[in-house]
């Protein structure tokens, strides 16, 4: 599989220090669960998801999951984050194959 | 409409509703492919919380729609009363598809860095049934919620 595709979006999109902001992650992946079929060949298609995400910020865990097949395709991860200080998100995405991604996102609150 | 072809298509009908069934049937015994992670709800539950009873409580708000027309997208979202301080904090979240093969969605581990106790995802369900969320409080506690899902298309064939 080519590289998974990641999107991070913070909402709102301004923020002040010690406010508390959503965080949204997605990632484009085909989260099989092993329990599909190829229609032609009637072979069961192997599991493959999403099995670990990690958010951090500034080298610090903030969230961490353990993931199972049973979320949607291009899985959504949403969690809330309170804005400590300006610094760096990094979010690592690893699944079940021994894929992962690593996407970042600056942290910059104004006022 | 003629008599004849009245009598006719009422035929056809009688015949269609008595096969129908052992058709659906056969064909659902045949796509039965054990999930790779199979764990029935029971089991789940006392992964998570090892023995330790699981009280309903109005501190966790789980929003899920009550009818999802398709069962591959059911957005789930979780909130959890707490001030998430060092001291008093929800320790994690889990989300279980109480009827799924494999129940478990997905476990969250929070931090008080979070500010706020709440987790939002999509999930895919194989039929109607409940969603279910617990909350793993720092003091040890387990507090749980739960949403019943109608689906009227599956999302796991």
């Amino acid at each position: 599989m080519a590289e998974m595709k990641t999107l991070i979006k913070i909402k709102p999109k301004t923020y002040a220090v010690g406010e508390v902001v959503k965080i949204d992650f997605m990632a484009m992946h085909p989260m099989e669960t092993g329990m599909r079929k190829n229609k032609d060949t009637g072979e069961v298609i192997p599991a493959h998801y999403i099995d670990e995400v990690k958010f951090m910020f500034n080298d610090q865990v903030i969230t961490k999951m353990v993931i199972w097949e049973s979320l949607s395709v291009n899985p959504l991860f949403s969690i809330s984050f309170k804005v400590p200080a300006a610094g760096m998100l990094k979010i690592i995405a690893k699944d079940n194959k021994g894929q992962s991604v690593e996407s970042t996102e600056q942290i910059t609150p104004k006022g | 409409m003629e008599r004849r072809s009245f009598l006719k298509g009422f035929g056809m009908v009688a015949a269609c509703t008595t096969l129908i069934p052992q058709i659906a049937g056969a064909a659902d015994e045949a796509k039965k492919v054990v999930s790779p992670n199979e764990m029935n709800y029971d089991t789940a539950v006392a992964a998570i919380t090892g023995g330790k009873p699981l009280v309903a409580s109005a501190k966790v708000a789980i929003s899920a729609p009550e009818i999802a027309e398709n069962g591959a997208v059911v957005p789930v979202k979780v909130t959890v009363e707490s001030p998430m301080s060092s001291k008093d904090f929800v320790k994690a979240i889990h989300i279980l598809a109480s009827k799924n093969g494999n129940v478990r969605c997905a476990n969250v581990y929070l931090t008080p860095a979070n500010g706020e106790a709440y987790f939002g995802t999509r999930v895919k369900l194989g039929g109607t049934q409940d969603v279910v969320a617990i909350a793993e409080m720092s003091d040890g506690t387990f507090l749980t919620a739960k949403q019943n899902v109608k689906v009227t298309i599956g999302g796991c064939g």
